[in-house]
């Protein structure tokens, strides 16, 4: 049951994926891979949170997996590999802990008592640096294929398999 | 000896792929990488300067007795992954089947006219996307419904701004009012178990995405400048949301 709800957010992963695979308006036919590598990056990602590692973490990981994923995905639809990417890894991007760091800025600036005050700032912080590291390790996670085999095109790689 | 190509023809083609590619979410090095391998199959050498809105382009002949240099402006168009890709397939047919420069000339032509996905299309889908959200932050059936039809109002409402011209920062605010707007009203009334949910990512559909991860790129890469001026334009887009979701905020009180 556990597993069930599990996986059923890769469905929900690849769909939102999806949508932003349409806003990006990428080729059709590499509509369902996207979904495909959304749902895997995704389903790492959580798979990784119940394990208990962190949320940081495990994003790096997600997209890491889909950084690798997309250069095999771009040598079989004949597309680079950022369109598959990056749709793939924006369900990843963390709206809760940018959300929740913008409302605690607008709560810090209004009046506030200096009990709560530390509180506030603690989670505020914590939640924005949260958003910054996860943003960043999505970045370079979907970039570590390209970073790794020192390569300036993915079609290269291929050539030297 | 084979004619080689006009230096001016091939000159101004680089930078009109160039700038097709910059307005079309590429990040800096992959524009360098394309312009060079494209470049080399007419034997010339090119050199570029790539800023966020201009583009110049220097090209010379192996033995430096011919050049051309000129500047671009570049328009931001919006993202399209599908122009990336083609100039990408393109710039290898180049080189593989030594193309001129009016069939490549004709071919982006083609490719700067094929269509978008129906606006429906984009619509719905983009819509539901935001429902996925929802659900992977926890939110129930009602919350995603909510969130569908705020991510439909909102996205709609941006892109008719978008085609009035607004000022584009100003645009994703008032995408990111209506949305919120939209799915505060569930919170003000406490549809649903858990409206935040539906609230906080009801405007999820406007995060920069492609500027943020162009901008780590680029700043991998070593384009410092560009890194650092895709990363504040994808920060005054957040900031632009937030804004949506302030004034929402302020609005109903909640």
């Amino acid at each position: 049951m556990e597993i069930l709800a599990l996986l059923e957010k890769g469905i929900w992963f690849g769909l939102a994926a999806l949508g932003f695979g349409i806003l990006f308006n990428v080729p059709r036919r590499t509509l369902w891979v996207i979904w495909v590598l959304g749902a895997i990056g995704g389903l790492t990602k959580v798979f990784l949170l119940e394990g208990g590692i962190g949320v940081v973490l495990a994003s790096f990981a997600g997209a890491s997996f889909i950084g690798v994923l997309s250069i095999q995905a771009a040598h079989g639809k004949h597309a680079p590999p950022l369109v598959f990417s990056i749709p793939a890894v924006i369900p990843m991007v963390p709206g809760a802990f940018a959300y929740r760091m913008m409302l605690g800025f607008m709560n810090l600036t209004g009046d506030i008592t200096s009990e709560n005050y530390n509180e506030l700032l603690h989670q505020t912080v914590n939640n924005g640096l949260k958003t910054l590291f996860i943003l960043m390790s999505l970045a370079v996670g979907v970039s570590i294929p390209m970073l790794a085999t020192r390569k300036e095109s993915a079609k290269v790689i291929k050539l030297k398999k | 000896m084979e004619q080689k190509d006009d230096i001016k023809e091939v000159g101004s083609l680089l930078l009109d792929i160039g700038a097709a590619l910059m307005s079309s979410g590429a990040s800096s090095g992959r524009i360098r990488i394309t312009i060079n391998r494209i470049a080399e199959a007419f034997g010339y050498n090119a050199d570029l300067l790539i800023t966020h809105r201009a583009l110049m382009i220097s090209v010379s002949d192996e033995d430096q007795n011919e050049f051309f240099s000129s500047l671009k402006r570049t328009s931001p168009h919006g993202v399209n992954f599908t122009l990336v890709s083609g100039i990408s397939k393109m710039s290898w047919k180049i080189v593989d089947q030594k193309w001129t420069v009016s069939q490549i000339r004709k071919d982006l032509e083609r490719m700067k006219a094929l269509p978008h996905y129906p606006r429906m299309v984009v619509l719905l889908l983009v819509s539901l996307a935001g429902a996925s959200f929802c659900r992977l932050f926890g939110g129930g059936l009602t919350e995603m419904l909510v969130t569908f039809v705020a991510t439909f109002a909102g996205l709609f409402i941006r892109q008719e701004a978008l085609k009035k011209e607004f000022n584009p920062y100003l645009c994703v605010f008032f995408g990111s009012l209506v949305a919120s707007l939209i799915s505060g009203l569930s919170v003000k009334y406490q549809i649903g178990q858990t409206p935040e949910h539906a609230f906080a990512t009801s405007v999820l559909f406007l995060i920069p995405g492609v500027p943020l991860i162009n901008s780590f790129t680029d700043l991998m890469d070593g384009n410092i400048m560009n890194g650092i001026v895709r990363g504040i334009n994808g920060l005054m887009i957040a900031f632009a949301i937030a804004l949506g979701l302030l004034a929402s905020i302020m609005i109903y009180h909640i």
